[in-house]
């Protein structure tokens, strides 16, 4: 009987420590942001807290699969997504604050293949043949019917005119740098990422640039959240400062605002 | 090259509190359940076994997106849970656990159910004899000698609930500091460029809390074992 | 005073008993077979008649036609079963004690000393029940049996599982059982030896019916 008491004994302090405020909870904010943000973001963040002292988690996934999870109740404060489309899907489902929406961030597409590549320069234009391109290896992107970067890339290819023969070899991933992996680890004998992406990955090299006119402006809207903490009002502030804007740039981003000090 | 960042740590103290929350709270439900279903018949029996072994055989992804229906903000069960009683389980630490809990439910009750079996009920006849009413004889007779299975259940069990991937990130996404576990963490960084240091790190991470966890189960059971047979 | 008139199907043969027992050691007699288990794990409570009553000092135990079945674990009335089935988790100590804390009783020093030397088993105290010989299994199952307090006492072949030399050697032991611990017996046993040194009474079991019923002497019938 002893020996029973012993565990629960043991049972009962595991709870307690199960229980405790060992990870800090609640105390920061809580960013949704497009995978293609994550390097460029997580330093913006860092600059953030330093300035202000207060923390950000942020969470990189397609904005397609974030756009969901904000739906579907997620504890979101701030949303950065990668395009116009996701943001108004969650603007219709009442999501966010509509009053702090604003166009962030421009991008642009490129056509990558991994580094050693026997593939060089190739111009993108009208009659572009991509699938000859690609041969009989695969095309990585995000998956065209929602991951943003997927989107894009079809609908420049469909303009192009070569959408029709490549469709077939494309590798859809779950988001940009998914896809952006696989190039680099050769698994993809193409891929198409945004420039920004293909700036952070050594394992790549650019060997073509989408023309802007084939697809929709690229633009990455903000927006916070209808549950969002008052310091959100900050972070959303800082975003738009000289500081943030010369983080951005210097990843490849395009600042779409007039930058505030 | 062992140095862990902030957000690897986060990511295994988490781990290990979702885990160890998902058990523990797991293992008094299993042992009952255990016992339901090694010493009693009645209506529905196999029905009951066949929904605790589900999470064995479905995809994970749908055991998450299922919790994701009834438990999360808008389902049927989990926005009353919110508004009622202020449980939120989507997207917070609490749903990895219960996500991790109910995939590594069918690998806690295996062992005990097992175990109760083996249990020679003649002990509890003779248990009976003495004056023990039915719970006594689970309390004093069935669940010491069957603990070594129990033991076993409960660290199998951690050891799964550690490694759950597809239902946490389904019903709880990826957010450092509340749900972003070991997994989710090594997930994310191998799709970051010079991710994969930190991801080898978080592997050997859990590797050896997975080998620990074997081997102290191992060590536990041995020793109950002993005891058992009157060394 | 135990009365049992109980009927049961045993999957050939049916088991119909009716006889009331007095006196200190009543001897269930029969061949293997012959249906003595079943009708003393009915009147431990064990297994319940397709038919039948069983009444102990008054009280009824099972009454098919009232629905009355008082479960085993409230009836008092002790086992010693053939394989002793000691509990291997605990040491002799704590298996002799089983009975008192189940059934909530003051702790009896005294009566614990009696039975212990009545027994000779003061000295396995630390032992776990796998370190020891069967005939000191057995003793300790007596104990642990009769430490529970008793009002009736059922032994079920208790010697079956020993050697002569073990039985010649617990046989005194019951005996003084039978003399010292006041509490009646129904002994079962297919050995005639065995119930003529033991039994103050004999109930004869052939294929489920019982064939005799009365003194010692119908063993020679």
């Amino acid at each position: 009987m002893h020996r029973l008491a012993r565990v629960f004994a043991a049972f009962a302090i595991l709870c307690g420590l199960a229980f405790s405020p060992v990870l800090a909870e609640d105390d920061g904010l809580v960013v949704f942001a497009a995978a293609s943000m994550k390097n460029a973001l997580d330093e913006v963040d860092a600059a953030y807290t330093a300035k202000s002292g207060v923390k950000v988690a942020a969470s990189y996934a397609a904005s397609s699969t974030l756009a969901k999870q904000i739906e579907q109740g997620a504890p979101a404060d701030i949303f950065l997504s990668a395009d116009i489309d996701w943001m108004d899907y969650v603007a219709t489902k009442k999501a966010i604050d509509v009053a702090t929406r604003v166009n962030l961030l421009g991008n642009s597409i490129v056509l990558i293949a991994p580094k050693d590549a026997k593939i060089d320069q190739v111009t993108i234009g009208q009659g572009f043949d991509l699938a000859k391109l690609a041969g009989d290896g695969k095309i990585a992107t995000g998956d065209v019917n929602s991951v943003p970067v997927g989107k894009y890339a079809k609908s420049a290819l469909e303009k192009l005119g070569a959408w029709q023969a490549a469709a077939p070899k494309f590798a859809m991933a779950e988001s940009v740098r998914a896809a952006l992996a696989l190039v680099a680890r050769d698994e993809a004998v193409l891929g198409i990422v945004y420039s920004t992406d293909a700036k952070v990955e050594p394992g790549v090299k650019i060997v073509g640039t989408f023309p802007p006119d084939s697809h929709p402006a690229i633009i990455y809207p903000v927006a916070a959240t209808v549950t969002a903490k008052p310091a959100a009002a900050g972070y959303l502030g800082f975003l738009r400062t000289s500081a943030a804007k010369a983080i951005f740039e210097k990843y490849g981003f395009k600042f779409l605002v007039s930058p505030t000090t | 090259m062992f140095d862990l960042t902030p957000t690897e740590w986060t990511a295994i103290a988490l781990s290990l509190r979702v885990a160890t929350v998902a058990t523990l709270i797991g293992t008094p439900i299993g042992v009952a359940l255990a016992w339901l279903l090694a010493r009693r018949n009645f209506w529905g029996k196999s029905l009951l076994d066949a929904a605790i072994h589900l999470p064995l055989v479905l995809p994970p992804v749908v055991t998450g997106y299922l919790l994701l229906l009834s438990l999360g903000r808008r389902g049927f069960l989990g926005g009353w849970l919110a508004d009622h009683l202020g449980i939120v389980f989507a997207f917070r630490w609490t749903g990895a656990a219960l996500a991790c809990g109910v995939m590594s439910f069918p690998l806690l009750v295996r062992p005990i159910r097992l175990s109760i079996e083996a249990v020679d009920r003649r002990l509890e006849q003779a248990a009976e004899t003495l004056g023990a009413a039915p719970w006594q004889v689970f309390a004093t007779v069935t669940l010491p000698l069957a603990l070594p299975g129990v033991l076993a259940g409960m660290v199998l069990g951690f050891a799964k609930a550690i490694g759950e991937f597809g239902a946490t990130i389904t019903f709880v996404s990826n957010i450092p500091g509340e749900t972003q576990t070991i997994s989710s963490a090594i997930y994310s960084l191998i799709q970051t460029p010079d991710g994969d240091a930190a991801a080898l790190r978080l592997v050997i991470v859990s590797v050896l809390i997975a080998t620990s966890a074997l081997v102290a189960s191992e060590w536990f059971a041995r020793r109950a074992t002993k005891r058992l047979h009157g060394n | 005073m135990l009365r049992v008139d109980v009927s049961k199907q045993l999957g050939e043969f049916s088991l119909t008993a009716s006889f009331t027992s007095e006196g200190r050691v009543t001897g269930l007699f029969g061949d293997s077979g012959a249906g003595k288990s079943s009708l003393i794990n009915m009147i431990a409570g064990l297994l319940r008649p397709d038919r039948g009553i069983i009444t102990l000092d008054g009280e009824t135990l099972d009454d098919t036609a009232a629905r009355i079945h008082v479960p085993a674990y409230r009836r008092r009335i002790g086992y010693v079963f053939q394989d002793a089935r000691l509990f291997p988790h605990l040491n002799v100590a704590a298996n002799l004690d089983y009975g008192r804390r189940m059934n909530r009783l003051a702790d009896d020093p005294a009566q614990r000393q009696r039975i212990t030397d009545l027994l000779d088993i003061g000295h396995l105290m630390d032992r776990r029940p796998g370190k020891l010989s069967g005939g000191e299994r057995q003793r300790v199952a007596l104990g642990r049996a009769l430490l529970s307090n008793p009002r009736l006492l059922l032994l079920d072949e208790p010697l079956g599982a020993l050697d002569a030399g073990r039985k010649h050697e617990i046989l005194p032991y019951l005996v003084r059982l039978r003399d010292e611990a006041n509490v009646p017996m129904v002994y079962v046993s297919h050995d005639a030896a065995e119930l003529r040194q033991l039994a103050t009474q004999i109930v004869m079991l052939q294929r489920g019916k019982v064939t005799s019923f009365g003194g010692v002497k119908v063993l020679s019938g």
